[in-house]
């Protein structure tokens, strides 16, 4: 059975966390070393000053420890994958550990896309928010959804992430009534997520990332198959990564046709890079792969010495 | 104030929780390492063990702050003892 690794989408994460990982490991050290060239600052001392969840420096944290994580399971759990992933944030990832874009891009890339991202949606679709939820069954959802049309109101999906649990785009101003109606059919509404992500809407953010930013990097053919997040397609070519990268503002996150794919694939261990509270925790990814969670928590916990040969 | 049972459901959903330390009513539960997708297996957990369903109001996030606002939640959605 074949190993994948998954790199996850980013959630929250505060300085403290994940900062002794990034000051005490290093790997991370030396990726940050990189990092921080590429940028100009200190990406750490940016962090751990950053003010949002979703700052610029923070999104390159994320990244850098995600890449880290991938090159210390290699070094101390002696995995290697035959194929990759990457949820939402993760596409990023997924795409400079596989090298189809190099290290130095990568950082570069994701701090140009905050940027951009910043910039579009202070302006851009100010009323539209993310909302996650979990447990809600396709049967009790669609009749709150065919309600919240009913009401005038638009509605997309951001992410499918496991049976009864997604993300849906709509109106901030619609919230309050679908979290209670969610409520009423035994669903737990998450969080409400600003700024959203992954609509038919961000025309705009598409076109200024294809027109403005991607022609400044070249993608190279990944070293290792990368499992489409949007399709659960298997992508082995440099401009199938950068559409998958580009497209990610535009196309839902579809994680279970992902999932299935690598189980088509004969992957029988899921090494989760990164730190994660979602997508290597859904049930179709634990019943169907034995999950590592590779996260600073893991990498920074004291490990046995190997005991030198004759002893 | 709570039962074993419901004590033994929650330390099993509270990573973060030392074995020695006693719950109290003020025992905050993200803190002790409870969040999104461990209040979705601690809810199935306590609808079998106590044939209950979490719905409307008890499934905001003020439920799942302490030890206390739970049990009282889950203390109110029980039929009451005859």
């Amino acid at each position: 059975m074949d190993t994948a690794f998954v790199f996850p989408g980013m959630g929250p994460s505060r300085f403290p966390e994940v900062g002794r990982f990034m000051v005490g490991n290093p790997i991370a050290r030396r990726l940050l070393r990189r990092a921080d060239e590429v940028l100009g600052y200190s990406v750490v001392d940016r962090f751990a000053d950053a003010d949002t969840d979703y700052d610029e420096a923070a999104q390159v944290a994320f990244l850098v420890n995600c890449l880290a994580l991938a090159e210390w399971a290699q070094q101390h759990l002696d995995e290697v994958p035959a194929v990759c992933t990457g949820a939402s944030f993760g596409q990023k990832t997924v795409a400079g550990y596989t090298g189809a874009l190099s290290f130095e891009d990568t950082v570069l890339l994701t701090a140009r896309l905050a940027r951009v991202l910043d910039d579009y949606f202070r302006t851009e679709h100010t009323d539209i928010v993310t909302q996650s939820f979990v447990r809600v069954p396709d049967d009790r959802l669609e009749p709150v959804l065919a309600e919240l049309t009913a009401r005038g109101e638009w509605y997309e999906f951001a992410c499918h992430l496991d049976a009864g649990f997604h993300m849906v785009n709509l109106r901030q101003s619609a919230v309050d009534w679908f979290v209670t109606r969610l409520r009423s059919v035994g669903g737990l509404p998450l969080y409400a997520m600003r700024p959203p992500m992954h609509s038919s809407l961000f025309t705009g953010l598409h076109a200024t990332v294809r027109d403005e930013i991607l022609p400044e990097f070249t993608f190279a053919d990944p070293a290792v198959p990368i499992v489409s997040d949007q399709t659960g397609e298997l992508l082995t070519t440099a401009d199938q990564v950068r559409t998958l990268v580009l497209d990610g503002f535009v196309r839902p996150v579809r994680w279970p046709d992902a999932v299935a794919t690598l189980r088509d694939r004969s992957v029988g261990k899921v090494l989760v890079v990164g730190q994660d509270a979602m997508f290597g925790r859904v049930e179709c990814v634990v019943r169907s792969f034995e999950v590592v969670a590779v996260n600073p928590r893991l990498a920074m916990q004291p490990r046995r010495q190997p005991v030198p040969a004759g002893r | 104030m709570t039962d074993p049972q419901f004590e033994e459901i929650l330390r099993g959903h509270l990573p973060f929780l030392p074995a020695d330390e006693p719950l109290t009513p003020d025992t905050n539960l993200t803190d002790h390492g409870l969040d999104s997708l461990g209040i979705v297996d601690l809810l199935t957990a306590l609808e079998g063990q106590y044939g209950v369903a979490f719905v409307d109001d008890a499934l905001t996030r003020e439920t799942f702050e302490t030890v206390g606002s739970l049990w009282s939640v889950l203390d109110g959605l029980r039929p009451a003892a005859v």
